[in-house]
């Protein structure tokens, strides 16, 4: 116990509320994540994970409250949010691939527009991404030409070009089909074993059992529950979770 | 492509500095006045057979400026935007046959009469019409702007006919003779000039000019008093010596074919293209130009109106959307007209006239331009941006690197599109004078009367442009598309 309370925080969110018009989508929440760990975000359609999520690199604005990531205060209007995002990398449902590039161009374009590294030094460290999510052999082919697993394994390692050291990941496997979710899921455990902090919004409870440090329920945009998914999964005490476990566990 | 742009951005700037200022250059050389004319006004004013500006009114001109020791430039337009150059400050002077009346008297300062003209009525040959009052109930053709305009028209209730309008001489003819109209009204030699050059019109009164009055040669109100006096003195001159008759019978006197054209040369279309193939040349070179300028110019400023119409800056965004709204919605030709007319007197400087022509078409175009342009950027999805964001690249950079290369080729069809309405919309700045292939055809026609023969050759000419203007706008979207 004592070791976790003083591992560095990664992420302080402290009582954020979003409304979109009427709707109060995210009500004084907070939460702290810390370094190296993988916190997976479970909760019904419309709970707000995914504004939550989106508010963590700002592509959404909380209306109040703090947020502070690898402590930069990105609810300060003096931050410079690019600079931010160049260490928050980020995973989408609909991979959002660059069409009018090929693949390697697509894990090069930040890091060589940023001139975080030269074109040569780019395409080197593309090449060992694409190594590492098993999709050598797709280098120059254009985007459009590859199944919704390859395309997610290459968007999380465009992600992973920045060296960044947050990744969030928004229901990366929702979009695939079955047979693809695993490829998808063993990229991303591979990366949580490396340390690498990780939020992740999904409906894959097996994986959530796997690989989360922490398990957080979220229900009509409230932090309804939180432990570790042992607790989480089997000794649940929120009566909404129970009711939304046993929903998706026997679907 | 940060280089292209500003290469671009660049270029732009210094065609509209050197197109601007180019104009001044030429002012500086005094005195070398601008004269406009109507371009089709035979036995006036208009092209001979090697399409040179010719007629009474021309000849007097040029004897009167060699004498007097003044140069000028002639801008042969329509008889409405000639005069209106002048009285808007455009051009230092106006010959064309124009009626000296209390009215313009009112806005130009005109010089010695220099010839008794009178309104005069043809209808087809073979008509049953005889007098005015068969008129009743129908058409007569009208020239805009000139006294047998008016003329028709201050006589219109007592006969009871309707009237039509047009803008040159050669087209509203063949209206009457076409029977779409019934009768015309206008000066009385220009008709009989046009009689005699074979046009099938029977002249009703060529015995009793109606409202027999004076043409006049005419400056700006208050403007150009030593032109003026130059016209004057020149004038007196040759009115003295002879030269002046001599002019006069030179037209009135001479056989068609004079000015004409041999009857080979005009009846097939081999032979008016080999009479005509450097006016026709010329012509397509004009059109082109104007296409090609107003064609980068205009994608440029429409690509640029665009990214500002999807702009993250409400204010942006908002004068986009009325520029866009403006440009679109005015007609292509008042915009030509107020530009080229309206503005000088404004702005207090001349704009030459194919200035006009290319700002008006890069403001129209652009403004078509821009709307599609919005639209493409607004097509390539939202998650584009996201993801180019949530790397940490900026808003500009997003764009340039993602989104505007996505978009563009989503609109690639709808700029090849545009593309060919540009080099159409070209046509309409004959209007303001432009010499373009449209203009050119129309000299041709007033020249030699052959309007089937002549507009199919200048339709066949566009449609040849267009194919390969289509042509390679398809090889660059090809290549473009990776
Ligand atoms: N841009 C927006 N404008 C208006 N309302 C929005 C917007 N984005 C989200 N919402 C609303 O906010 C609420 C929370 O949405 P959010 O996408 O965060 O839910 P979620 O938990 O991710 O759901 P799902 O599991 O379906 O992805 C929903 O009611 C949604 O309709
Ligand atoms: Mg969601």
């Amino acid at each position: 116990m004592m070791s976790e309370i003083q591992k560095k925080v990664k992420v302080h969110v402290e009582k954020v509320n979003k409304s979109y018009g009427e709707n109060h989508v995210l009500r004084d929440i907070s939460l702290d994540i810390a370094e190296n760990e993988v916190v997976v975000m479970i909760g019904p359609s419309g709970s707000g994970k995914s504004t939550f999520l989106r508010m963590l690199n700002q592509l959404e604005t909380p209306d109040n409250g703090t947020i502070v990531v690898d402590g930069f205060d990105i609810s300060e209007k003096a931050t410079d949010i690019n600079k931010v995002r160049e260490n928050i990398g980020m995973v989408f449902q609909n991979f959002n691939l660059f069409n009018n590039y090929t693949v390697l161009e697509n894990i090069m374009l930040a890091p060589v527009e940023l001139g975080k590294l030269d074109k040569v030094a780019a395409e080197k460290k593309a090449r060992e991404l694409l190594k590492t999510v098993d999709l050598v052999d797709k280098a120059d082919v254009s985007v459009n030409s590859l199944s919704g697993g390859q395309k997610q394994r290459i968007a999380i390692a465009r992600a992973l070009a920045m060296e960044p050291d947050v990744m969030l990941f928004d229901e990366p496997t929702s979009a695939l089909d079955p047979e693809m979710v695993g490829d998808v899921l063993e990229v991303m455990k591979n990366l949580a074993e490396s340390g690498m902090t990780m939020i992740i919004v999904t409906h894959e409870m097996g994986f959530a059992k796997q690989v989360a440090d922490r398990v957080v329920f979220f229900e009509a945009g409230k932090i309804q529950e939180s432990g570790v998914p042992e607790q989480v999964f089997n000794a649940p005490k929120n009566e909404r979770l129970q009711e939304f476990l046993s929903k998706v566990m026997h679907a | 492509m940060k280089k292209i742009v500003k290469i671009l951005i660049v270029g732009v700037l210094s065609l509209l500095a050197f197109l601007v200022t180019s104009n001044n250059v030429n002012a500086a050389q005094t005195p070398n006045y601008i004269i406009t004319t109507d371009a089709t006004y035979p036995p006036f004013d208009f092209q001979d057979k090697n399409n040179q500006y010719t007629g009474i009114d021309q000849e007097i001109l040029k004897t009167i400026a060699k004498r007097q020791g003044f140069t000028y430039t002639l801008k042969p337009m329509s008889f409405n935007a000639a005069t209106q150059s002048v009285s808007s400050g455009q051009a230092d002077g106006v010959i064309a046959g124009m009626s000296i009346t209390d009215e313009r008297k009112a806005v130009f300062d005109f010089g010695t009469p220099y010839y008794r003209s009178g309104i005069g009525w043809a209808v087809k040959k073979g008509s049953n019409i005889k007098s005015l009052s068969d008129l009743k109930g129908q058409t007569v053709a009208l020239k805009t702007g000139t006294s047998g305009a008016d003329y028709a028209l201050s006589v219109q209730k007592k006969y009871g006919f309707k009237v039509t309008y047009f803008n040159d001489s050669d087209t509203l003819y063949n209206d009457v003779i076409n029977g779409n109209a019934q009768a015309t009204f206008g000066d009385l030699p220009v008709i009989q000039y046009a009689v005699k050059n074979g046009t099938q019109l029977k002249v009703m009164n060529s015995k009793s000019p109606i409202q027999a009055g004076w043409y006049g040669f005419g400056v700006q109100k208050g403007k150009n008093a030593k032109l003026l006096a130059a016209f004057n003195r020149g004038f007196a001159e040759i009115k003295k010596d002879g030269t002046y008759d001599k002019i006069v019978a030179k037209y009135l006197g001479a056989s068609a074919t004079t000015f004409t054209g041999s009857k080979q040369d005009n009846s097939s279309v081999l032979g008016i293209l080999k009479a005509n193939n450097g006016a026709f040349l010329k012509g397509l070179w004009q059109t082109m130009l104007l296409t090609i300028l107003a064609i980068i110019l205009a994608s440029v400023w429409g690509i640029l109106l665009g990214v500002m119409g999807v702009s993250q800056n409400a204010i942006l965004r908002s004068l986009s959307t009325t520029i866009i709204y403006i440009f679109r919605g005015l007609p292509l030709m008042v915009l030509a007209f107020f530009i080229y007319i309206g503005l000088p007197g404004v702005i207090g400087m001349k704009i030459p006239a194919f200035t006009a022509g290319l700002l008006t078409l890069v403001l129209n175009e652009g403004a078509y331009t821009a709307a599609f342009v919005r639209g493409g950027f607004a097509a390539v999805d939202r998650g584009q941006m996201e993801a180019s964001r949530s790397l940490g690249l900026s808003y500009a950079k997003s764009m340039r690197k993602v989104i505007v290369p996505q978009g563009l080729k989503i609109m690639m069809p709808s700029f090849i599109n545009q593309f060919i309405i540009t080099l159409k919309d070209t046509s309409i700045l004959s209007a303001i004078g432009i010499l373009e292939l449209t203009q050119t055809g129309s000299l041709i026609v007033s020249r030699n009367s052959q309007g089937f023969r002549v507009w199919a050759i200048v339709a066949v000419i566009y449609l040849i442009v267009i194919t390969l203007l289509t042509w390679l706008s398809n090889w660059v979207e090809k290549r473009t598309r990776a």
